[in-house]
């Protein structure tokens, strides 16, 4: 039922850039190359694998399920994802988890004050994030279109703390009029630490190791 | 049955007594609200009314209110983990 699309990047990026660029074509490739989130439609046993369709950004990813191939054919994973990790083996990462659609960039141990409060969560509940736009590091990023396959990171977020601002009074009345009308205020906030993030291999390769061994 | 699916997409503010009564008949009372009647030569003839206003397009099935704003509505982006209350990890 889930039709995954794939979407050629402008220029896409065949090899790592130290090793075998033609120094005119280093002019060209910016210090963080942009990744499209490509990831490979599942093969089933009836029809074939259906061609790269260049459209607009698709269908928001449903599941975690992996897009695993048949174990008889292993193919390389999307060139888009063979810098997936060199990310991974960065230091640091972040990336831009999107809660009720809000987005917030946040990084391991980040403390998040949602704008609302959560309704589902309780204080001390682990939140497991499901949609991801940005994923990157320094000098890697990988963008969904619209969302990162949550197939290739894991976010964790505890929610720590259930706080309220200060009350707030609005005095509202007119001019040359004594009576004043008092509306008060005072919001109710969900704070989360990002526990945990951690950037997953290529599902591809994964399956090709697990062959090999 | 076939359906119209009408959308206001230009206010009725402005508009004369007759094209606002028609817009009240219909069901529409904000901008961008959709509504689903079914195709009659009285819906027909209520869209000619107020046709300027509108986008209008024919479906086979009607939504209702509850399953429009369902669509409308993004995704949570996360999915509660606690092992101290199972049920919570069951949603």
């Amino acid at each position: 039922m889930l039709l995954r699309t794939l979407q050629r990047t402008l220029r896409p990026l065949t090899a790592l850039p130290t090793t075998t660029t033609a120094p005119s074509l280093l002019r060209g490739l910016t210090t963080t190359p942009h990744l499209h989130n490509l990831t490979t439609t599942p093969i089933s046993p009836i029809t074939p694998p259906t061609p790269p369709i260049p459209q607009q950004p698709s269908i928001p990813h449903q599941t975690g399920t992996l897009n695993i191939t048949t174990p008889t054919a292993p193919t390389t994973p999307h060139p888009s994802l063979a810098l997936l990790t060199a990310l991974k083996s960065q230091p640091a990462q972040y990336i831009t988890i999107h809660i009720h659609k809000f987005p917030f960039l946040v990084t391991v141990g980040d403390l998040v004050r949602l704008p609302f409060r959560l309704k589902d969560a309780a204080v001390g509940d682990s939140l497991r994030i499901t949609h991801a736009s940005v994923l990157g590091s320094r000098d890697y990023t990988l963008k969904g279109s619209p969302w990162i396959d949550p197939a290739l990171f894991t976010c964790r977020a505890r929610v720590v703390e259930e706080t309220s601002e200060p009350m707030r009074v609005k005095e509202k009345t007119k001019r040359r009029n004594r009576r004043i009308k008092k509306v008060k205020s005072k919001h109710r906030y969900t704070v989360l630490r990002i526990s945990e993030l951690v950037v997953k291999d290529a599902p591809v390769m994964a399956a090709a190791a697990a062959g090999e061994v | 049955m076939s359906f119209f699916k009408i959308t206001l997409i230009r206010s009725g503010i402005g508009m004369t007594e007759r094209q606002n009564g028609v817009l009240k008949s219909l069901g529409l009372r904000k901008r961008m609200k959709t509504v689903y009647h079914p195709v009659t030569p009285q819906t027909a003839g209520m869209i000619m009314k107020v046709k300027e206003l509108l986008t209008v397009s024919e479906v086979d099935t009607p939504l209702t209110q509850k399953e429009i704003h369902e669509k409308r509505r993004p995704p949570k982006g996360f999915i509660v983990e606690n092992p101290l209350r199972p049920e919570a990890t069951a949603e």
